[in-house]
């Protein structure tokens, strides 16, 4: 399985047993909290309730690192943005930049909550699966089907996609081996070159799918799917303790760290 | 003996095509009814419209299980009591793993969670499933997929189940799962219509029903339609070895009693002299 | 499994006809395919999956061998190795005794055809002509011999240039489009043809004519391997034939019906040639057995 950074891991952990929608309520709180406080302490809250929440996920770090891994540069990009800009006395200088206190301090704030927001994202994502967040989120946007927004039907086209996606992906290659096989050259060349050698791989994607949606539409009338028609599920979305204790956590903290 | 399949001059065109140009068919419940014929005979077309699942063009009477398919509300209904299994295994595979897509049609009908996962339960039994319901389909081989698919159909309680050539993408192991399952949902009293191009695969059924350019070219016992070698010939079926075999020598000019539908069968009409 | 019917003889091959072309082959001459050792693994999962555990084959100049197995045995892996389309994990193909080492070897490799699943998903051009000269094109021959190949290649197939050049390939039925493409790859003259599970998902007539097709190609003097669960059809196009079963040959050569000959069918969930079946019951010599129904007609006359 290769880690990417919206992977989930199935688990059986405390997090992965909370309902989706504590955790994103949580994670949203957290993260609007995280980029509204400015002193080092309620940063220094958030990031010890981000490594609790690691160690509870009981996900191997290697995963957490895997996530990160993408961003790093961005994290990088950031804090020497902030280091060579940042106003202040300055005690160094590097041609047109300049290093000071001020700017060292502002920087690691802000890598700090690059990593934080990271981790608690893919806390998320790595302890509740791609149906149950789809669920979740369809949950709390309950509100928009008064404007007429489809939430439901959104919901399980999500859900579907998701299911479709390694079948695309193995179509892609079995196409893109053919063409090969057939001399097509997908790694040299300019830009436009190489867009059009995907022309022979594209074009046969696109009809495949398009035939797939059409049986598959199919297949779901057989099964008595009517869109609109109010549907339940094997495992509902049930509430407990454990969900409203997180959400008291979770406002508790941002209240701790902002009277601080 | 109740008619679940009511079906009487139906028509059906794609855009100025005909499809369908006045089928009858009447079916029992726990009748194994065999639909053959060849591409473009309109066999697939009868087999969605017997499932609700398109408008029929114009008809004397077309009713599913008391449902009139000639109403929206009528096809609506009868997608309930008649279940539909397609050819392809991957493109009837909705949910993220075995369960999810199990409970998929029971979901549809809003039925509480508890009965739901009592009856994916019931179903995991009856078709073996125990081992693979977390797995996620591309995990699964197309036999397994299948074999999912029919399981999830038949989720929801249903009176008529409809086979749309199921087996055609499988290898012999997984088309050998099928035909079991299919016969013990038979057995066990279930109403089927099988439809495919290949006469080995409806040796169960009682009758069976040859569409040519979307007309009925025969209906009866399987002996019947194989008593009539010139009629299998314009059909261009996939015949078992033994009626192809009596085909060749037909052409030959040297007939059998009728084309042999097993080994046994044309080892005996050869011995009894026909041609050795 | 069905059988059916109308396949054309080992007794009449249909010779290509005769085109002057400058660059590549008249007649392809087979090449030899050896491979030694193939060995290939990948990960599935948490798992770890062996596609090929030490394969060994040769498959002779013009011959025409039937690759027997049921799904998963490793069989498109196999074609896929032999093609290099994947690297081995250990073990070497060998093309006309090239070794990956030498300086012609890619090249030879490169005139091993691939045939694939469902082959008719590698159709995209806006014409059949257009989509047959994909190939040829990207070997970068010149317009008379693109030319001439795809007229060549589309009449070996049974859809003629006159007629089906210029029909959008997604207008043909699916038989048709599956020759179709089977002619992509003959356009570019291969001197083997590695063809995977040709006849999975095509009705009865379709699979007749891509089996005459095939059939025709026997002829031709390309070394031929056909993939395939369907034991009939194997027997009614190839003389020899390889069991594959999880990675590994369980068998090779001409077929056999002796008791270790049928158990290493049965073994592997693969039947006996019905044809061969008739034929031993009948209390005749099991290796005369006809290969298709017609010959069988014939014979008992």
């Amino acid at each position: 399985m290769k880690p990417t950074i919206a992977q989930h891991y199935p688990g059986d952990s405390v997090l992965h047993r909370l309902d989706p929608r504590a955790k994103i309520v949580a994670v949203t709180v957290l993260a609007v909290a995280l980029f509204t406080r400015d002193s080092f302490i309620a940063l220094a809250v958030y990031a010890v309730a981000a490594a609790v929440g690691l160690a509870l996920s009981r996900v191997p770090l290697s995963w957490f690192w895997r996530s990160l891994k993408p961003v790093i540069w961005l994290v990088a990009i950031a804090f020497l943005a902030q280091v060579a800009f940042a106003p202040g006395p300055s005690f160094a200088h590097f041609g047109p930049f300049h290093l000071s206190w001020r700017g060292l301090e502002l920087a690691a704030y802000l890598s700090l909550r690059l990593v934080v927001l990271v981790l608690t994202g893919s806390l998320l994502t790595l302890t509740t699966s791609p149906v149950a967040l789809t669920d979740g989120l369809a949950w709390l946007a309950r509100p928009l089907r008064r404007l007429r927004v489809p939430t439901e039907e959104l919901a399980l086209m999500v859900t579907i996609a998701l299911r479709f996606i390694p079948t695309l992906l193995v179509e892609l290659e079995a196409i893109m081996r053919a063409q090969r096989a057939r001399g097509a050259d997908f790694s040299h060349g300019g830009l436009l070159r190489r867009a059009r050698a995907l022309v022979p791989v594209l074009i046969p994607l696109f009809i495949v799918s398009f035939r797939r949606a059409d049986e598959l539409a199919l297949a779901m009338e057989a099964r008595c799917y009517v869109p609109g028609v109010r549907r339940t599920r094997l495992h509902p979305l049930r509430a407990s303790w454990g969900d409203v204790l997180v959400l008291v956590l979770a406002v508790g903290a941002v209240l701790t760290a902002s009277l601080v | 003996m109740t008619t679940l399949i009511d079906i009487a001059g139906l028509q059906f065109w794609y855009g100025d095509a005909e499809a369908l140009a006045g089928v009858d068919l009447r079916i029992r419940e726990g009748e194994f009814v065999a639909i053959v014929g060849a591409n473009g005979s309109g066999k697939s077309t009868l087999a969605r419209l017997l499932g609700g699942l398109d408008r029929p063009g114009t008809a004397a009477a077309a009713a599913a299980c008391g449902h009139d398919l000639l109403t929206h509300d009528g096809r609506i209904a009868a997608r309930r009591d008649v279940g539909v299994l397609f050819q392809d295994p991957e493109n009837q595979f909705v949910g993220a793993n075995v369960e999810e897509d199990l409970a998929f049609g029971l979901e549809n009908l809003s039925w509480p969670a508890e009965r739901i996962a009592a009856r994916v339960a019931e179903v995991v039994e009856t078709f073996g499933l125990g081992d693979l319901l977390q797995r996620a389909p591309q995990s699964l081989s197309g036999g397994q997929k299948q074999r999912t698919a029919l399981a999830g159909v038949l989720a929801v309680p249903r009176r008529v189940l409809v086979l749309d050539e199921p087996t055609s993408m499988l290898d012999p192991a997984g088309r050998d799962d099928v035909l079991q399952a299919v016969r013990r949902l038979h057995a066990g009293g279930l109403t089927v219509v099988y439809v495919t191009q290949e006469m080995d695969e409806v040796t169960e059924a009682t009758r069976v029903v040859a569409l040519r350019a979307g007309r009925v070219a025969f209906d009866g016992p399987p002996t019947g339609l194989f008593a009539d070698v010139d009629l299998v010939d314009q059909l261009s079926l996939g015949l078992p070895m033994p009626a192809a075999v009596a085909a060749e020598l037909a052409r030959r000019g040297r007939r059998l009693i009728g084309l042999p539908f097993s080994l046994d069968d044309l080892v005996t009409a050869l011995n009894a002299g026909a041609v050795l | 499994m069905s059988w059916a019917g109308r396949v054309v003889g080992r007794s009449d091959p249909q010779k290509l006809g005769a085109v002057e072309v400058a660059g590549p082959p008249r007649q392809p001459d087979g090449c030899l395919v050896e491979a030694e050792g193939l060995s290939f693994a990948y990960a599935e999962g948490d798992r770890r999956v062996v596609a090929a555990a030490g394969i060994s084959l040769r498959l002779e100049r013009a011959s025409c061998t039937a690759l027997l197995g049921p799904t998963g045995s490793g069989k498109s892996t196999l074609l896929f190795l032999l093609r290099g389309l994947l690297e081995p994990d250990s073990g070497a193909v060998r093309i006309d005794g090239l070794a990956p080492g030498d300086a012609a070897f890619t090249a030879a490799q490169r005139s091993v055809g691939v045939v694939f699943q469902q082959a008719e998903r590698q159709l995209f051009a806006v014409s059949a002509r257009e989509d047959v000269a994909f190939g040829p094109r990207q070997l970068g021959w010149g317009a008379d011999a693109v030319s001439a190949a795809v007229t060549e290649a589309l009449e070996v197939v049974g859809l003629p240039e006159d007629r089906f050049g210029d029909r959008h390939p997604y207008s043909l039925s699916g038989g048709e489009q599956r020759r179709l493409a089977l002619a992509g790859v003959l356009a570019m003259r291969p001197r083997a043809l590695l063809l995977d599970e040709p006849f999975v998902g095509l009705d009865p007539g379709a699979r007749r004519d891509l089996a005459a097709t095939v059939g025709r190609l026997r002829g031709g003097g390309r070394t031929i391997l056909l993939a395939t669960h369907d034991v009939d059809y194997a027997w009614a196009l190839c003389d020899e034939r390889i069991v594959l079963a999880e990675g590994r040959v369980m068998a090779a050569g001409p077929w056999s019906f002796d008791a270790e000959g049928v158990s290493v069918l049965t073994a592997n969930r693969l039947r006996v040639p019905s044809l061969v079946e008739l034929w031993q019951r009948l209390g005749r010599p099991a290796g005369e057995a006809p290969r298709t129904a017609a010959a069988a007609a014939e014979a008992l006359l």
